[in-house]
């Protein structure tokens, strides 16, 4: 308690040169085994990304500096691939902070049997995103869903879900919306739950209306934990996949393709894998600067 | 009047949650429906009869051997991930080795996007002649697992009091044995907590095992995605397999509980 830690440490073994042995050996196979799985593969594809490789026709590889990176700027079909994921991102990610933060605020209050609510209503994420695109691909079914005699029972129109271009890449997003509100929800709660109650009172004191605590001390308070809640869902979001590939294999025609679901057909289904790699480079790029953002309120959290 | 209040919002988080398990409920109801049932208009609601019958069919279509390949890919992924974890953490949280820097690089690992990683690791597995294997899918699911455990370890490792190892020092407790006999035992319910998260990434994973897995190593979750891809869809056994494939992720769900938010943030929010 009195003595710093470091000192103990040091007085009791007196050969700081052991303990970095030490350390270092249990530190290494992580690294051993990040550099074989992550890095050294990474350097490989961004020579990869140099090529043109189509490994499905039995062609050779060869030479072509940065032409796939030209390519990317001028490919529309990435472009659409970019725009669903925009979408996804603004949409998606944005519905689930409101409603999550509705949620929150609601669940926000001492009640029996909460801890089994909160976690009834954690179940969409948890589950496998392989299991939530076959239940809504259920749901969605133009003829026989539940969704479309719901619309009719209420004098609606059917909508085609997953069948129409229009429609397609919102379908994908609302079920999106609904596997991941939860995670936002259940983030804020906690941060909502650190605030301590005295800062209630004080604003209670001082004359503070609901609406303004909220605006004057819950919102600044919950700013941080808002922040890291965005930053992972966008981080996610942005590499969403497995839904489109459940849910409508990026159709009709390519209407509903993201830009993982579009890197994955360019490397697995046309084998080029030269031009894959560069579009995965492109993702890295983006996620790089989505992460800093990241690390760097992770690390101003923690300092405060 | 505030009585009032507080009846409404019960009543409005009553039909919220309702609303939210909606899907699931109809997932549970196609699971118990013959074709007549789930291929007519307007739809069934509930079943006539709830007998196991689509589930055992199911099991039969790749369910069994989805599940089997599933826990020993996840299994194994999990025991590699904790082990060399926890390791990595407490050398971290003691030693600080590396500084941030380390720590923050193996973090980085789990936030590259999948399909990055695995062109790359596919014509690596490809030349290994490694496709459709138990190995390949195990070593790629270490890329979101090791580094999670590695982040929720150190943080349990954090919050442990430094004098309880340094008093087992003074006895003349090893390195090694001060680590083993008493920092692992006092972080046992964090260990615990961190495993059932990698087991639940990695049961939960599809766009690796899509690409690794062939026909002899199937994946649950591609079992899944195999059956909706088919060109007859068999509803209630699709539900059916989905369902089974969620209960190890629901029991874990529970269990985890308090650990939730913290593992689902990476450690950011302690929760």
């Amino acid at each position: 308690m009195g003595i710093p830690t470091r000192f103990l440490f040091g007085g009791v073994l007196m050969r700081k040169k052991r303990i970095s042995v030490v350390a270092l050996l249990f530190v290494l196979p992580v690294i051993a085994i990040l550099l074989a799985i992550s890095i050294f593969p990474l350097i490989y594809s961004f020579y990869l990304s140099l090529c043109q490789w189509d490994i499905g026709t039995g062609a050779s590889r060869t030479f072509i500096g940065a032409r796939n990176y030209l390519r990317l700027f001028t490919d529309a079909r990435l472009w659409g691939a970019l725009r669903n994921t925009g979408l996804e991102l603004l949409l998606g990610v944005g519905s689930q902070f409101l409603l999550g933060l509705a949620l929150a605020l609601l669940l926000n209050r001492p009640f029996r049997g909460r801890n089994l609510v909160v976690t009834l209503f954690l179940l969409p994420m948890m589950i496998s995103p392989v299991v939530v695109g076959c239940i809504w691909k259920i749901i969605y079914h133009y003829q026989y869903g539940p969704l479309n005699f719901l619309l009719e029972r209420l004098k609606l129109n059917s909508v085609n879900w997953l069948g129409s271009n229009q429609v397609s890449i919102y379908s994908i997003i609302l079920a999106d919306i609904w596997e991941w509100t939860p995670f936002v929800m259940i983030t804020l709660l906690a941060g909502l739950q650190a605030i301590p109650d005295e800062l209630y009172e004080a604003a209670r004191v001082d004359g503070a209306t609901r609406l303004g605590t909220f605006f004057w001390v819950v919102l600044p308070l919950l700013r941080p934990v808002m922040i890291i809640a965005i930053l992972i869902r966008v981080m996610d979001a942005f590499k969403i996949f497995d839904l489109v590939a459940l849910l409508t294999m990026g159709g009709p025609g390519q209407s509903s393709e993201t830009i993982a679901f579009y890197n994955y057909l360019t490397g697995f289904k046309y084998f080029s894998m030269g031009y894959a790699s560069s579009m995965a480079y492109l993702q890295l790029a983006i996620i790089v600067i989505i992460a800093n953002v990241f690390l760097k309120s992770w690390k101003g959290r923690e300092i405060s | 009047m505030k009585d009032n209040l507080r009846y409404i919002i019960f009543v409005g988080i009553f039909l919220l949650l309702a609303l939210a398990l909606s899907p699931f409920i109809w997932n549970l109801m196609t699971s118990f429906k013959d074709k007549g049932e789930y291929f007519t208009y307007p739809p069934v609601f509930i079943p006539r009869s709830f007998d196991v019958e689509h589930y055992l069919q199911g099991m039969k279509l790749g369910g069994t051997r989805g599940i089997r390949d599933s826990f020993i890919i996840a299994a194994s992924t999990t025991l590699l991930s904790v082990a060399l974890g926890s390791l990595a953490a407490y050398s971290l949280a003691r030693f600080h080795i590396g500084g941030e820097n380390l720590a923050f690089w193996i973090l980085s690992v789990r936030m590259m996007p999948p399909i990055a990683s695995i062109l790359p690791l596919f014509l690596f597995f490809r030349s290994l002649r490694w496709l459709d294997t138990y190995q390949a899918l195990i070593l790629t699911h270490l890329l979101m697992n090791l580094p999670f455990a590695v982040w929720m370890m150190k943080g349990f490792f954090e919050e442990l009091p430094a004098e309880l190892e340094e008093a087992a020092l003074v006895d003349g407790c090893g390195r090694l044995g001060a680590f083993t006999r008493i920092a692992m035992p006092l972080v046992a319910p964090g260990l615990v907590a961190t495993a059932l998260f990698c087991f639940m990434f990695s049961w939960n994973e599809f766009l690796f095992a899509l690409i690794l897995g062939r026909s002899k190593v199937v994946p649950i979750t591609v079992n899944i995605a195999g059956l909706i891809g088919g060109h007859e869809i068999l509803w209630a056994e699709i539900s059916a397999v989905s369902i089974v494939a969620s209960v190890p992720i629901i029991i874990i769900a529970i269990v985890l509980q308090r650990y939730l938010v913290r593992g689902l943030t990476l450690g950011a929010v302690k929760g």
